[in-house]
């Protein structure tokens, strides 16, 4: 079995932060250590989000080595994108995409956070059909 | 450095700065130029303005800074100047200082430089250029140094070893007091001028830098000193004669130079290097401190413009030395301040403030040259060979075409300058750094060539991005370490985002292959659909209304049609109808029974007819039914209780009539007041010998057989159970014996033919009965609570206890044998009482065995019963052997007879007596207690046998006799007690059977019957006489007299 993974992290909303966080930090500190709540992580919007891509993607996927490098990257990157215009303000997002080949291999993934229980949280989604799955994962860390 | 800067422009750097460079030439100039440096000795304090000057122009940066400086200055001098006005004038100015520059030893230069450069090509054409640019400068600076050198102390070199550690501290120590200087310069220099420099000096040092060391102070006075001078000349011409001086110096000093050029190429190169570094690091800062960044964008157009000025005047190569002295100053004001306008007026001012002018403008130069210095000399201690090469190369970034053009501008500069001084030179060789750092952030691509120097400016941006990012990265610290103080961190459950069990060989395989060579053959649908009993069947329904209590005749009804409940039925009281009814229908059965004989004349003349002259009438039981006829009566017995009922049997037809009843006798149970038929009919396969009533209520009808067996009829049974036949046009039912003692209890029962039942009925009894009886009703107790006791000739009498069952079965019982199915009436053994016994006297006993004819039970005493036998005596025993007195009642004659005691009969009335008659004809009055009979009747029949005997009914001094004869005598003992009082001889149709059926009369109503059993078959009831029915007054006791009397 084969599989692709892709990655993408939002480095320009972090640039701006710091850009905001230069001005603002030479006066007085201004953490916010808790997220807006109606800006909050909220993984069931986000696998709403995540299962809507996926469907729309992946509908009549066949898997196929050359293409899937590719549709992971654009696959995060749409995630990524539906995300940000989504509001989760100052998080930072990171969007896993894994796709692999369903050739009846036992296939086992998991994922392990160093964060902040009380504003980080994840989502994943899992598409899979007579070819492959997939599997979306999509953290969100505060950015405080 | 930067807080150095930004406290005040006018930081001098200009000790500093010279004399690192000063003291690095020293060195080198020690051992190769020391006649030089004689030579330059006296020109000094030009050199020292000279070389002030000159690393204001190498930074372009630095340059800008002084303007500000003399800004500041001026303004506080004369007022204001418009920028715009010096720009002019420092272009309309240039013209002039190219002409100088375009001097005779231009060519000479030019010459100098070629051949160097020619030299150098082999080696490196990147060095060459750079060498061919540098050369001068460090010429200029080895001249300047060696100056110097002679004109500070020889403890200077002396240090030489250790003047790399101590360099830099002067230097700073020396930049302190130059800005303290350079702040009071203008009343310095009044001061120095009137005299007493040194006391002057010395004052300030004091007054600034107390802990400043002695040595550098005097080295400071004697730059100042002689900067003074070259001031103390000045008045217009001091300026020009300096610059001319070095002019010539500078020419003099590059002819002087060529034969050590070669050797100090090397030297030159790398203090070329230094430079630049210095000014990399100068961009760093200025990179880094964003306050600096308009004035470097300034200086590159600055830089250009001055080359191009250059260029110009390149061309113009003819004007006086003077002049180009003169333009040598403007040009270094102009670099010093390119955009600002300052020069031209400073061009207007007269000497004095314009030397004051540039005084002021040195220490501006020098701090930032000294500023520079700094950078240079961290950069010299980081930076390491690799960084030493790239400078090399930066030449080449430059455009061929332009650098060509640049170079050829700047030799004649150079020649020019070397004349005038060396400032210019240096001020084009910066320029054209300038212009190489910027094309090469420009097009840093372009040719092979630059790539290097490219990686010179990559570093500087990567550098300067390592530095941000470090800040950054500082910053991002500070920041993490305030925020983890707040926030708690922790791990979290690991996640399983994908569980995907491998699939088996198998279902891999039946997967992709299984599917080959299928096809659906069937469907299977609703499998799951079981059939299951539901309990959802229609319920039936039915409106029903009652009400309660219950007024009126409706009281309960409802909608649903032939149901019972729907017809109001008036409420009745059951068992009370039913009595009624059966009384009822007794009664109008009874009319109509007598309508009918009315109606129907024929039978009536019959009967009446039949009626004897003992009876007032006579009626006759309907004998011609159908299983009737042909058939004799043989027996006839009267219920006890029920004085109207009868029963008689009927022997077998004599002509066969009905197969289904041929060969049996029938049983009749008549009313006699219902004389048309009988009520209930009952079939016995053998013959019956005699039969009896139960003694309450006779609805229990016993019979002996002559086969020994012991029948009974339940006369309540339901008629169903029953065999039904159709005789004419109704139907009979034709009961058979509900329980029969045939063939059961062999042990104890019967061998010889029944010779008489008779019931055992006494309130005595009643106890037991209720113990074997489990019925609750006091009636049917009642009815029940007796036994039967059943008599064969041998003497053997049995007592029979009626056990009613509590349940009828109508699929018949195993255990009860005997019983009819649907049966509840059944007869246990109960004991067997052997008269044979007590019968055989001693004394008789030639007579062998008597045989027992009849029995009859006490009324008063159950338990007391006497048998009367074939040898004229009568018996007398008890149930539970007893002894009883007399044992035997004899007839009045003595001695054994042959005669027959067949009847027997008590007195109803309860009188202690009995009657018995004899076969000899002889009636016998008995006393229970007497052995002897009270009274004996021999000869009333005429010796005929008795077969018949009863006591009348109604009254108790009357009986009735019947001899074999067919004759019937009535005994009226009132009357007489000698013999019968009447004589009815009946014929022709001979008497069988009699029976006396009568009801004491209560008000009115007392009758006294006579059944008679023809031989004909005919049974009819003659209604005896009033005379004999109707009793008299005390009868009983006028009885009790006469039995007394007879006694």
């Amino acid at each position: 079995m084969t599989s692709t993974t892709a990655a993408s992290l939002p480095i320009g909303t972090a640039e701006g932060l710091l850009e905001t966080e230069k001005n603002a930090g030479e006066s007085e500190n201004t953490y916010i250590l808790r997220p807006v709540f109606q800006q909050r992580f909220r993984p069931s919007v986000v696998k709403d989000c995540i299962h809507a891509v996926l469907k729309e993607e992946l509908a009549n996927a066949e898997y196929s080595p050359e293409e899937m490098p590719q549709l992971t990257k654009r696959l995060s990157e749409t995630v990524k994108d539906k995300l940000k215009e989504m509001g989760f303000d100052r998080y930072k997002m990171v969007v896993q995409v894994v796709i692999g080949e369903q050739r009846g291999e036992g296939v086992f993934m998991a994922a392990r956070c160093f964060w902040d229980a009380d504003t980080d949280n994840y989502i994943h989604d899992v598409f899979m059909n007579d070819s492959l799955f997939c599997v979306i994962a999509a953290f969100g860390c505060f950015y405080y | 450095m930067t807080s150095e800067n930004t406290s005040g422009p006018h930081t001098s750097g200009n000790p500093k700065g010279d004399k690192k460079h000063r003291e690095k030439k020293l060195r080198k100039e020690s051992e190769v130029d020391f006649p030089e440096d004689k030579e330059q000795k006296h020109r000094d304090p030009d050199r020292d303005t000279k070389h002030r000057e000159r690393p204001a122009e190498r930074d372009g940066h630095a340059s800008r800074e002084n303007p500000r400086g003399d800004r500041d200055r001026e303004s506080q001098g004369k007022g204001k100047r418009t920028p715009e006005t010096g720009t002019d004038k420092g272009t309309k100015r240039i013209p002039r200082a190219g002409r100088e520059k375009s001097h005779s030893r231009g060519k000479d230069r030019d010459k100098d430089r070629e051949r160097r450069a020619r030299r150098e090509e082999p080696r490196q054409t990147a060095q060459h250029n750079l060498l061919g640019w540098q050369l001068p400068e460090p010429a200029e600076r080895r001249a300047r140094a060696g100056s110097k050198a002679r004109a500070e102390e020889k403890e200077r070199r002396d240090e030489g070893s250790e003047w790399g550690d101590e360099e830099r501290e002067r230097r700073y120590r020396e930049r302190k007091l130059q800005y303290g200087d350079s702040q009071g310069n203008p009343v310095q220099y009044w001061l120095y001028k009137e005299g007493g420099e040194r006391r002057h000096k010395r004052q300030k040092e004091a007054d600034r830098e107390r802990r400043h060391r002695e040595k550098s102070s005097v080295r400071e006075k004697r730059d100042k000193h002689s900067r003074e001078k070259s001031n103390s000349f000045s008045d217009k011409e001091g300026e020009d004669r300096h610059r001319e001086k070095r002019h010539r110096e500078g020419a003099r000093l590059d002819e002087e130079r060529h034969p050590g050029d070669t050797g100090r190429k090397e030297r030159s190169s790398r203090e070329e290097l230094t430079k630049r570094e210095s000014k990399d690091s100068e961009h760093r800062n200025r990179g880094a401190s964003s306050r600096r960044d308009p004035t470097s964008s300034q200086e590159g157009s600055c830089a250009l413009w001055y080359a191009e000025s250059l260029v110009r005047n390149n061309g113009k190569d003819k004007d006086s030395r003077k002049k180009s002295c003169r333009e040598g100053s403007t040009v270094w004001k102009q670099a010093l301040s390119p955009g600002s306008a300052e020069i031209a007026e400073i061009e207007k001012e007269d000497t004095d403030i314009e030397n004051a002018g540039t005084d002021e403008y040195t220490p501006c130069l020098e701090d930032d040259f000294e500023d520079y210095e700094d950078d240079f000399e961290v950069c010299d201690g980081d930076d390491d060979v690799s960084n030493e090469l790239e400078p090399k190369e930066k030449i080449e970034e430059l455009p061929l075409a332009r650098k060509k053009e640049i170079q050829e501008i700047q030799e004649a500069i150079n020649a020019e300058n070397e004349r005038i001084g060396e400032l210019s030179c240096k001020l084009s060789q910066k320029r054209g750094l300038t212009e190489g750092e910027r094309e090469a952030e420009t097009d840093a691509n372009s040719s092979p060539s630059r790539a290097p120097v490219c990686g010179i400016f990559m570093d500087f941006a990567t550098a300067s991005r390592r530095q941000k990012s470090r800040t950054q990265a500082l910053k991002q610290k500070a920041r993490s370490t305030k925020l983890l103080r707040l926030i708690d961190l922790d791990f979290s459950l690991t996640f399983s985002l994908l569980d995907l069990p491998p699939v088996n060989e198998y279902d891999m395989y039946i997967r992709n292959f299984g599917r080959k060579n299928t096809k659906q053959a069937y469907v299977q649908y609703n499998e799951d659909n079981v059939d299951r009993d539901t309990q959802t069947e229609e319920v039936e329904t039915k409106g029903v209304w009652s009400q309660h209590p219950a007024e009126g005749t409706a009281v309960s009804g409802g909608s649903g049609s032939g149901d019972p409940c729907d017809t109001g039925a008036p409420k009745v009281n059951t068992p009370r109808l039913s009595r009624f009814l059966r009384a009822a229908c007794q009664v109008i059965a009874v009319l109509l029974e007598e309508d009918r004989m009315a109606a129907e004349p024929s039978w009536s003349p019959a009967a009446q007819d039949s009626a004897l002259r003992i009876s007032d009438s006579a009626s006759q039981l309907n004998t011609s039914l159908p299983f009737l006829q042909n058939r004799k009566v043989s027996c006839l017995c009267a219920s006890q209780v029920q004085r109207q009922t009868v029963v008689s049997v009927h022997g077998p037809p004599g002509a066969a009539s009905d197969p289904a009843l041929d060969g049996r006798h029938v049983l009749c149970v008549w009313d006699i007041w219902q004389p048309s038929g009988p009520q209930k009919v009952l079939l016995c396969e053998s013959e019956v010998t005699c039969c009896c009533f139960s003694p309450f209520k006779a609805f229990l009808l016993f019979a002996g057989t002559v086969h020994g067996s012991v029948l009974v009829w339940d006369l309540r049974e339901d008629s169903r159970i029953h065999h039904y036949v159709k005789l004419g046009d109704c139907f009979w039912t034709f009961r058979t014996a509900t329980f029969s003692t045939d063939g059961l209890l062999t042990s104890v029962n019967h061998r010889g033919p029944v010779q008489a039942v008779e019931p055992i009925s006494t309130s005595v009894y009643k106890k037991q009965s209720f113990v074997l009886s489990p019925f609750s009703t006091q009636e049917e107790m009642s009815g029940l609570s007796f036994h039967v006791a059943s008599l064969e000739e041998s003497g053997v009498l049995n007592v029979w206890v009626v056990v009613e069952l509590p349940k009828a079965d109508l699929a018949g019982s195993l255990s009860d044998l005997g019983l009819i199915p649907g049966g509840r009436i059944k007869l246990v053994h109960s004991a067997t009482i052997q008269l044979s016994d007590s019968l055989s006297h001693r004394r008789y006993e030639f007579w062998g065995a008597a045989q027992t004819l009849s029995v009859k039970f006490l009324p008063s005493d159950p338990g007391h019963f006497i048998v009367g036998t074939d040898t004229g005596l009568i018996s007398h025993g008890t149930r539970q052997d007893l002894r009883v007195s007399p044992k035997l009642y004899k007839p009045q004659q003595c001695g054994m007879r042959p005669v027959r005691v067949h009847v027997m009969d008590f007195s109803p009335f309860g009188e202690p007596i009995f009657l018995a008659g004899c076969s000899d004809g002889s009636i016998r009055l008995h006393q229970l207690t007497s052995e002897r009979p009270l009274l004996q009747w021999d000869g009333g029949t005429d010796g005929r046998a008795i077969t018949g005997l009863r006591w009348s009914l109604t009254r108790p001094a009357v009986f009735l006799a019947q001899d074999d004869t067919s004759c019937i005598y009535i005994w009226d003992l009132l009357e007489s007690d000698l013999g019968p009082v009447a004589k009815q001889l009946i014929s022709p149709d001979k008497l069988v059977a009699m029976t006396i059926v009568g009801e004491a009369e209560k008000a009115s109503g007392g009758f006294l019957a006579l059944v008679l059993a023809r031989a004909s078959g005919s049974v009819d009831v003659q209604f005896l006489k009033r005379v004999w029915a109707a009793p008299a007054g005390d009868e009983l006791g006028r009885l009790r007299l006469l039995l007394r009397g007879a006694l």
